[in-house]
């Protein structure tokens, strides 16, 4: 089975007036179906840019990226979308939740995206208890939940179309220690029941609930 | 697909409630503007063309004047005119050059008169038709019978009105009655403006009273023409090829009825248009306010973008999303502009023309329903703009905008 992200001899350069900018320096690296990883590095090493990349949201200036063995190099505009859509579920660090639409409409939305008509209601309910949401909020906006409520349901919604790949970029980071807990628990639960996820973090006990940990410093591994 | 991006529009919408309403506001202002101006255009158009269709077969011969134009209808030819009157020869050189049609002789004048005794002195014009034609001209009376005898004399609808004329009563004719007296036989029905005799403040008596109370015989003011076989565009070129075949000295002026009527019709689309652009214009101040609102919008979502984006939301699904919301805020503005403006196209026509019976018209209607079309389209054209532009932004940008 091929793995579920591989860089082949990656680089990033970002054209600036003041010169070149090289965010991502030659980087090969493979995540495997079912590892938890987190990716650290300090501010500017390249963390970032290698979360977009993984996540089809850009493209490398030169070597190739396969997600799930298919090559994104020369994808257009819409098959990395599709892409998005339907192999990768992203979480972010301020949850980032449509603030128009309540919980199960959150939860919903990318597969209202994916199934244009049909949508499975089941689905968000099912995906909702996965991840320990009281009923009761189902049909709060996300303006009536606190910070961790709001992350369970973003974690919902980036699970409702069975991604290949949950990418995180610092989960916990607006949360406080025991909602971050919880939800680095809830990460490690979902794991152990097959999911592929990779983390990107400052935090140390955040990379500690994940298999292994990728360094980047000056957008090259260091370890 | 589109449902929940439908729905999301709506929402937004319905959040800033006070934007939304104001711009929906200048778009119904617009819709109003153009629809009731070309309310009242299209109801000018009308009043006029129901005024004048009447004498849309008519082709009307009068003395050269020199200057050209119409001057039928209150005596004379025109000031400058070289003849005053048609003489019984040009008659008789249109009536043939005319045939089948009919070539209707008139007299006209000026002339005072009182209607029964003791009532105050009238000025009103006098005209003269042989009696075998009269019928051609006025086919239709609206009480009473054509006069069979000199004595007798038809009058229009406005003078029986105006001096409580009824069939059956007597018309001093001159100043002190020096021309004797006709016995009303028939009211002529309004016939509003026209090119041939303007009937409605006059009387009309026959041709035989008219020569012998004015000496006047066999010298015509004008000579009508009532067209029943081909057009009227050709019979104003036979008149013209047989009178005025000398064209330094011309004889007479043909005024053809249809092109007149065209010309009238043609002004009045016109100024209806210009009008309907002068409310044109206020829709493109609501459009500009549209397309300024949806770039607000797209400004205030662009972290909401970059969200959708990176979850695998297209392009072409981020535009639906904006033209949704314009098209909304374009319906929605439009139909109660559209009804509003029914109100305002009442009030314009009553107050401007005295009328509302031209207001539920297939023209005025079609003005209403341009208005709305036009202001759902400028609301979607406004916001194609801002929607492509959120379309395309970068969504790592989006993402990371604060």
């Amino acid at each position: 089975m091929a793995p579920v992200i591989q860089f082949k001899d990656v680089v990033k350069i970002y054209p600036l007036k003041s010169g070149d900018v090289t965010a991502i320096n030659h980087i090969s690296f493979s995540v495997e179906h079912g590892e938890f990883i987190s990716i650290m590095g300090p501010s500017g090493s390249g963390k970032s840019t290698l979360l977009t990349m993984m996540g089809c949201l850009d493209t490398p200036t030169c070597g190739d990226i396969f997600i799930s063995g298919i090559g994104v190099r020369d994808m257009n505009d819409t098959e990395l979308t599709n892409l998005r859509r339907d192999r990768i579920g992203f979480i972010f660090q301020y949850f980032n939740l449509f603030p128009l639409l309540n919980v199960i409409e959150n939860v919903n939305f990318p597969q209202m995206l994916k199934s244009q008509r049909q949508v499975d209601e089941n689905k968000a309910i099912e995906k909702l208890r996965a991840v320990q949401l009281d009923e009761r909020l189902y049909t709060h906006t996300p303006l009536e939940l606190s910070g961790g409520q709001q992350q369970r349901v973003a974690i919902a919604r980036a699970l409702i179309n069975d991604p290949d790949i949950l990418l995180c970029d610092e989960p916990t980071g607006n949360l406080d220690s025991k909602t971050g807990a919880s939800i680095m628990e809830l990460m490690s639960e979902l794991h152990r029941k097959g999911a592929t996820i990779i983390v990107v973090t400052h935090d140390p006990n955040v990379a500690e609930y994940t298999d292994r940990t990728v360094r980047i410093v000056d957008g090259r591994i260091a370890s | 697909m589109s449902g929940i991006f439908w729905e999301i529009s709506k929402r937004n919408i319905r959040i800033h409630m006070l934007r939304s309403s104001l711009a929906m506001l200048g778009i119904i202002i617009g819709v109003v503007a153009i629809g009731a101006m070309g309310i009242l255009g299209n109801s000018m158009t009308q009043d006029i063309s129901s005024s004048l269709s009447s004498v849309g077969d008519s082709v009307i011969v009068t003395p050269y004047s020199g200057s050209g134009g119409m001057g039928p209808g209150g005596g004379g030819g025109g000031g400058s005119s070289q003849n005053m009157y048609l003489s019984d020869q040009n008659y008789q050189q249109i009536e043939r050059a005319v045939a089948p049609n009919v070539a209707i002789p008139v007299h006209s004048t000026s002339e005072h008169m009182s209607v029964g005794v003791g009532s105050t002195d009238i000025e009103a014009t006098i005209y003269g038709l042989p009696t075998d034609k009269v019928k051609d001209l006025l086919p239709t009376l609206q009480s009473g019978d054509y006069s069979n005898g000199n004595s007798g004399c038809l009058v229009g609808a406005t003078f029986a009105s105006d001096h409580n004329v009824q069939v059956g009563s007597r018309i001093t004719i001159g100043q002190d009655g020096e021309y004797g007296t006709l016995r009303v036989t028939g009211i002529i029905p309004e016939r509003g403006m026209s090119f041939d005799i303007s009937t409605d403040s006059a009387i009309v008596v026959t041709q035989d009273w008219f020569e012998n109370t004015y000496n006047d015989q066999y010298e015509y003011n004008e000579v009508v023409v009532k067209v029943t076989s081909g057009t009227t565009a050709g019979v104003t070129t036979t008149i013209e090829k047989q009178l005025n075949r000398n064209t330094r000295e011309k004889t007479v002026t043909v005024t053809d009825s249809q092109a007149t009527l065209a010309t009238i019709y043609s002004t009045f689309s016109t100024v209806t248009l210009f009008v309907t652009a002068i409310g044109g214009i206020s829709m493109v101040v609501a459009g500009v306010s549209i397309f300024n609102i949806m770039m607000m919008s797209v400004s205030e979502r662009i972290k909401e973008i970059g969200i959708m984006r990176s979850i695998g939301t297209q392009k072409r699904e981020v535009m639906s999303m904006f033209i949704y919301e314009a098209g909304i805020i374009g319906v929605v503005g439009s139909l109660v502009g559209g009804i509003l403006c029914l109100l305002a196209g009442y009030a314009v026509s009553a107050l401007m023309l005295g009328t509302t019976k031209y207001l539920f018209t297939l023209s005025s209607m079609s003005s209403v329903v341009e208005g709305v079309v036009f202001g759902i389209i400028i609301c979607i054209a406004c916001a194609i703009y801002p929607a492509w532009q959120a379309a395309n932004l970068n969504p790592i940008d989006a993402l990371r905008h604060e």
